[in-house]
């Protein structure tokens, strides 16, 4: 270990005993720390890229058994969506495509099988738009009585309700990390003022202040936490790219959405120096506390 | 310039293991504290050098009252008072030279003046050459004289020594004893705890001697100069020139040669 600043005085032994472990298990802990930081906030990033996407577009249902009157009703509702402003294109779904959507409940079924189908008509939206979905409900029902909007709002609050839970449970993942490893700071900073009593006893008896001594122990726990934050970000950092490679791969809705954006790996650079800060303050803190109740 | 009154020390909620214990010692004198075995002199040596607190009593070091003191202002007091503990308690990691720069870099010294003071000391005490040894590789003896020069390196007001010569032999003892007289020389309030009888008959300074917790006697207790009566009993080891240029780099001069 080496003496950071000539300020710290070097009555600690270079090597104590169990410390070597210490920037391994902060290591762990950073990993797992970085790891929950990056999917917490990738996923909200990715969700709302996402929620964007689908809001650029939404379906209109006409359902009727009357196969003429879904088809005068779907000529009024296409001749009344080309005339409303905001609306990039619309097209009708073919036969064989609802069916296909249909096929999961129904099996499949011969097109013109007499079974009654509804006509589904894909609406796509300028980009920006400021389409009042209200009004156009309004105007549908005026126009087709038999038709109705989805404009996925349902299952997308649904998916939000769920990414928002998971967003709470990695945040408080990542504080119980980050709370797991204060205490280990803590308990390997109490081991090492129980092994170095005698030494800081000595050096209280040849005239030193808490603060001397409290800060050979800062120096030290500010190099543990640097080097378990460097090793920790470096493991996650890995591992981030590797998902990022296979989410490209599969390249689908959500998961391309809410692949670790690799911007944020600039963000990973702090946390080393969060690491360190946060190990050295906890050190500070605990050695005081402890020295304080000394001669 | 030390004044102990009516102090009593328990450890604990233990009995009292020192009762009643008043004395005064003045600048610049030397003194014995001798005592059987559990009499309390190591206690006494703890709170001599601050590291206990009395039970009862007053305490004044150097114009302060130290029972009433908080501990954040006892670390300028410990700077003023040398240490030699009797197991030496030395930074087994660190060498000679660093062991003794300690004290000097508390006392936040420059760089450049610690090391030119502290190998000067170090030849004081016959070590320079084993400067950069560390301990457990130093004898008993040498460890000594490596505590020791710790203990001054700061020119203390007060030095203090529990059980110096208890290590070494006869020579040696009186090589040390030697040294704390060079140093009291220049001013430094000594007390020196010990159960040899010969070095303090020989030396012929006052001593406090305790038995059961009590100052038993206080005999010859007016401060006398000493060094004398250590160069008699010793026999002289150095010559005047060296003795001088001892005195000098003590001091903190240069030593002439």
């Amino acid at each position: 270990m080496v003496n950071i600043f000539y300020r710290s005085a070097r009555f600690l032994p270079e090597r104590a005993a169990g410390e070597g472990l210490l920037p391994w298990v902060i290591g762990v802990m950073i990993f797992l720390c970085t790891l929950s930081f990056s999917l917490t906030s990738s996923l909200g990033a990715g969700l709302e890229k996402w929620s964007e996407s689908l809001t650029n577009s939404l379906a209109i249902q006409i359902v009727t058994e009357n196969e003429a009157e879904r088809d005068s009703q779907t000529d009024a509702v296409m001749r009344m969506l080309e005339a409303t402003p905001g609306i990039k294109g619309v097209s009708v779904a073919a036969q064989s495509d609802v069916l296909a959507l249909l096929a999961p409940w129904l099996g499949d079924i011969p097109i013109g099988s007499g079974l009654p189908l509804p006509t589904l008509i894909d609406v796509e939206l300028e980009d920006g738009n400021a389409l009042n979905i209200e009004a156009l409900r309004e105007r549908l029902k005026a126009t087709a009585p038999n038709a109705s909007v989805d404009d996925h709002q349902e299952w997308m609050n649904r998916i939000i309700e769920f990414a928002a839970v998971l967003r709470i449970a990695l945040t408080g993942v990542m504080f119980m990390v980050i709370l797991s490893t204060i205490a280990i700071v803590i308990f390997g900073c109490r081991t090492s003022l129980a092994t170095h009593r005698e030494s800081i006893e000595i050096m209280h008896l040849i005239g030193a202040e808490d603060s001397m001594i409290a800060r050979a122990f800062m120096d030290r726990y500010l190099v543990h936490g640097l080097l378990g934050g460097v090793g920790g970000v470096l493991l996650a950092g890995g591992l981030l790219l590797l998902l990022a490679n296979i989410a490209e791969d599969i390249g689908q809705g959500l998961i391309s959405a809410s692949v670790p954006d690799l911007s944020i790996i600039g963000w990973l650079i702090l946390i080393p120096l969060i690491s360190g800060t946060l190990t050295m303050t906890t050190a500070f803190v605990t050695v005081r506390r402890a020295l304080s109740k000394m001669l | 310039m030390i004044r102990f009154e009516n102090v009593g020390m328990r450890y604990g909620m233990g009995s009292e293991v020192l009762k009643d214990i008043s004395f005064t010692l003045e600048r610049g004198s030397f003194h014995f504290l001798v005592g059987p075995s559990g009499a309390g002199k190591t206690s006494l040596l703890k709170l001599l050098y601050l590291a206990h607190r009395p039970s009862r009593g007053l305490i004044h070091y150097f114009g302060n009252d130290t029972t009433e003191m908080s501990r954040l202002e006892l670390p300028k007091i410990r700077r003023r008072i040398g240490v030699v503990f009797q197991d030496f308690r030395l930074f087994d990691h660190l060498t000679a030279f660093e062991n003794v720069a300690m004290p000097l870099q508390i006392n936040g010294a420059k760089k450049a003046q610690v090391a030119g003071h502290v190998e000067e000391l170090l030849e004081w005490v016959g070590l320079k050459d084993r400067m950069h040894a560390k301990p457990p590789t130093l004898s008993g003896g040498e460890k000594q004289r490596v505590a020791i020069a710790r203990a001054v390196i700061n020119k203390p007001d007060l030095l203090v020594a529990d059980e110096p010569t208890g290590n070494v032999d006869p020579e040696i003892a009186k090589r040390l004893i030697h040294l704390f007289s060079e140093l009291n020389k220049t001013g430094t309030t000594t007390v020196v705890a010990t159960h040899d009888e010969s070095i303090v008959e020989a030396v012929g300074a006052p001593v406090l001697h305790l038995n059961k917790g009590e100052l038993e006697k206080q005999r010859g207790f007016k401060y006398q100069p000493y060094d004398k009566a250590v160069h008699a009993a010793q026999g002289t080891i150095d010559g005047p020139a060296e003795q001088s240029r001892r005195a000098a780099i003590l001091q903190g001069g240069k030593q002439d040669g």
